[in-house]
């Protein structure tokens, strides 16, 4: 043994930032996540050049995954243009040399925050959500030694008795984004603070699903044709946002999440909150040739 | 819409940190030597919280981030993940530390002697304002004492073990490669011995002190007196690959170690950092010395405080919520509308029905 | 900015290694190609020194000791390689993991034929509805064992290697023999 032998060829950092011993634990936990669908992973969860809570749980999945030929989307609250998706966007690039798009049919990996973008997913792509709190359970036990607990004995008694009381006092469920959602008939997971119209995509999916959370070290995924159910009481269904009716003032997409944009005059419009669905449809209307993908709600229905 | 708008946000975020290394100005080799020379225990703040000994790469963090500490600790944590694990050093003893200062407030004197070393502590705190003025501040020269203070110095709990009034932890026989790592392993509850010392080791001291002082002022069960504060530096010893062990250098480390006096034994809370850091130390012991028997979700419960005095992980969460949170808001918006159109559907139903009824 | 990084053989092996990996996993049943024939590559993309490997086939113990792994008794092993035998027996050491922490289930690494001899159904998470595969090498009893040991979400993930072919078979899967 020689130290020369220990050491390696100097280098700045290596592919895709992290190190192989970093990739090797990525690759350890994402197999265990799709193993046991919705249960939390606990991992290591390197520093990587970005702040936590910024997207370094998702970070750390796609640089373990991508290659040179991998075509990397990355959209925050939908859009790609938003400046932390960009940036993002940029490191990964920069440090893996990878293709990127706006374009959700052409993406091979997508990592987002908030959103599931409007096109379905097919079995040769892979989303990835950041997540910033993974225990769905936190809202009535901040401790997480205690809600893993709850979580191996599958008490969810208090997460029901939450979401009674919510409809007892407001009349409907009021929780709005991160609806917690049973997977596999065993797991109560947050699909992340994805809006109540993204979390149906979700289920029995072709494509497979990676949530991670850097600052809080864990990690969990939906494979594909998995059961992922909101909570729901049979007699209170479960109700996405009510947006099937409105129209994007710019693009005139109609049936899909908005975002909603006050007005001076005290009213709103709205515009699709997918932003490259947006695009595409502006394009469409001004007779360019574009590909527009089949769509997981037709005319603001979810199909069964 | 979208081509020039994700153009004008790639740009957007190109001009914003152009703007702020414009204020900054240039980085040169002079301003590192100035800032590691003039700033030495801001420098040891950020290797300990970093978790990272080397003197010029804290230099040149704090010199690239304009002394901003989050951002100067996210990049030595950053750049620490690139790095290589080659060696691992031997472990060192209290008594094998090269001490420049060690106090104790249990005893008035203790074996090897209380050394004051370098301390502000009993410096009446005036702005030399004099130099603003154009003069320049000449330190006075330190009178050497006759006798040198002793370098090596054992504990103050291995008296106190001695004389059966502590018990001290037992020797942990693991090795190398074998001992928990903070960093390459997920921290778990209850969490492993060497993880709760090395998350203690790189707290934010700002963190770490508001717990500790919580503790201190009732929040806590036990109320700490400092066995000993100690700053030494200790050496690097690793394994040459010809079998033989070398000094690859001493780094500056501060511990403490503080002792609760409930029952009839002391109980012992200990924490150690990269770098000089006595205020983090006595915090963080005070936290150590609460954490056993803590009631869950009390801030001296280890889980509370190791997640929440994680520096780069809380300051991080923190600003980002700076980010957009549109979507979140949409969604509870929706919620809450609705909510609200059902109780008013309720009243006029309930009105309705009212209104309907005939009058007894 | 520094240039883009360069990929090491290592990463290009451990990175194509896992894609096979990560898809068949997600879809049991559904056969994937490694980038090269037999354990190497798994060993490569998943094994260094914080794992802990069994292993009865003693030409796999040197490529696993390169990665930095301990070569370690069945019952303290994430990583478990039958080799060609599949012992049925040899499952009841392997290690489940518990209700709290379902991560700590091991790894089992086990050669087979794809694509002839016994023919299962598999059901579950990556399975849409129904999926009759086939399987030779493996005993009926192998598959009886592995029915009896998981209690969901406790349990072992398995991955089948024919050559560079790789189906993997989590504990989510419900296995029947035909």
């Amino acid at each position: 043994m020689t130290l020369s032998k220990l050491t390696k060829p100097w280098e700045a950092m290596s592919y895709g930032f992290i190190d192989g011993s970093a990739k090797r634990e990525m690759r350890r936990k994402m197999l265990k996540a799709v193993a046991v669908p919705g249960c939390q992973m606990p991992y290591a969860s390197r520093e990587v050049p970005m702040a936590r809570g910024w997207g370094t749980g998702g970070l750390q999945v796609s640089l373990t995954l991508v290659k040179p030929t991998t075509r990397v989307k990355v959209i925050d609250q939908g859009a790609d243009d938003s400046v932390n998706a960009a940036s993002i966007r940029r490191f990964i690039a920069s440090v893996a040399g990878t293709p990127t798009t706006l374009d959700t049919l052409e993406a091979d990996l997508i990592q987002s925050r908030h959103r599931i973008p409007e096109e379905i997913m097919c079995e040769d792509q892979i989303l990835v959500l950041q997540v910033p709190n993974p225990e769905p359970l936190r809202g009535v036990q901040p401790n997480m030694s205690i809600a893993r607990q709850m979580h191996a004995d599958a008490d969810y008694g208090r997460m029901w008795l939450q979401l009674y009381e919510q409809i007892v006092r407001s009349g409907r469920v009021m929780q709005g984004a991160s609806y917690p959602s049973l997977v596999h008939g065993r797991h109560v997971m947050t699909p992340s603070p994805i809006p109540r119209w993204d979390v149906p995509k979700l289920h029995m999916s072709r494509h497979l699903t990676i949530l991670s959370a850097g600052r809080e070290k864990r990690i969990f995924a939906v494979p594909p044709f998995t059961r992922v159910e909101p909570l729901v009481f049979d007699d209170v269904p479960y109700q996405v946002e009510d947006h099937a009716g409105l129209t994007c003032y710019r693009s005139g997409a109609k049936g899909f999440f908005m975002n909603e944009i006050p007005q001076d005059d005290g009213s709103s419009v709205y515009e699709v909150s997918d932003s490259e669905w947006g695009v595409k449809a502006i394009r469409a209307k001004d007779g360019e040739d574009v590909i527009q993908g089949e769509t997981w709600y037709k005319d603001g229905e979810m199909p069964q | 819409m979208a081509y020039v708008a994700t153009r004008g946000g790639e740009a957007a975020i190109d001009q914003s940190e152009r703007l702020f290394r414009e204020e900054m100005g240039e980085i040169t080799p002079t301003r590192i030597e100035e800032v590691k020379a003039a700033l030495p225990y801001l420098i040891d703040r950020v290797m300990g919280e970093a978790s990272l000994y080397d003197e010029d790469l804290a230099a040149l963090a704090l010199a690239q981030t304009g002394g901003e500490l989050y951002e100067a600790v996210l990049l030595l944590r950053a750049w620490r993940t690139t790095q290589p694990r080659l060696s691992i050093a031997k472990p060192v003893e209290q008594d094998g530390l090269f001490t420049h200062r060690r106090i104790s407030a249990a005893f008035k004197d203790v074996p090897g002697g209380q050394t004051l070393g370098p301390t502000l502590d009993y410096a009446h705190r005036i702005l030399a304002t004099n130099v603003l003025r154009g003069e320049t501040f000449v330190p006075p020269a330190v009178v050497l004492a006759d006798k040198p203070a002793k370098a090596h110095l054992p504990s103050v709990s291995a008296w106190q073990a001695e004389n059966d009034l502590v018990d001290l932890p037992q020797p942990d026989a693991t090795d190398g490669n074998d001992i928990p790592d903070l960093t390459r392993e997920p921290l778990l509850f209850p969490s492993k011995r060497a993880h709760t010392l090395q998350s203690l080791a790189r707290s934010e001291t700002g963190s770490a002190l508001a717990l500790g002082y919580a503790a201190m002022r009732g929040y806590g069960q036990a109320h700490p007196t400092v066995n000993e504060v100690r700053l030494s530096e200790a050496e690097i010893v690793v394994d040459h690959p010809d079998g033989r062990s070398f000094s690859a250098g001493r780094v500056k480390i501060s511990q403490a170690e503080v002792v609760d006096k409930k029952g009839e034994k002391l109980s012992l809370g200990f924490t150690a950092t990269f770098g000089w850091n006595e205020v983090k130390c006595i915090a963080g012991a005070t936290l150590d010395l609460n954490a056993p028997g803590a009631e869950k979700g009390s801030a001296t419960e280890e889980e509370f405080f190791l997640y929440h005095t994680e520096g780069v992980e809380s300051s991080g969460f923190c600003i980002h919520f700076k980010l957009p949170h549109y979507v979140t808001f949409q969604s509870s918006l929706d919620a809450m509308r609705d909510a609200k159109a059902k109780k008013a559907a309720e009243r006029v139903a309930a009105k309705t029905k009212h209104q309907s009824e005939p009058a007894e | 900015m520094q240039a883009t990084p360069s990929r090491s053989e290592e990463e290009v092996l451990g990175n194509e290694a896992f894609d096979a990996l990560l898809w068949s996993l997600s879809r049991p049943g559904q056969v994937r190609t490694l980038p090269t024939a037999g354990e190497t590559a798994l060993i490569s993309a998943l094994l260094d020194r914080e794992c802990a490997a069994s292993c009865d086939d003693p030409l796999l113990i040197p490529a696993i000791m390169q990665t930095g792994a301990a070569v370690a008794d069945i019952a303290m092993a994430d990583h478990v390689f039958l080799g060609q035998s599949a012992n049925p027996a040899r499952l009841k050491g392997v290690r489940l993991g518990s209700d709290l922490y379902p991560d700590d289930g091991a790894t089992v690494i086990v050669r087979g034929q794809i694509g002839s001899g016994r023919g299962l159904t598999l059901k579950g998470p990556g399975v849409d509805g129904a999926l009759d595969i086939q399987l030779n090498g493996i005993s009926a009893e192998f598959w009886q064992t592995r029915k009896t040991l998981i209690r969901y979400p406790m349990g072992f993930d398995l991955f089948v290697l024919d050559g560079s072919k790789v189906m993997g078979l989590p504990r989510s899967t419900n296995v029947e023999v035909l």
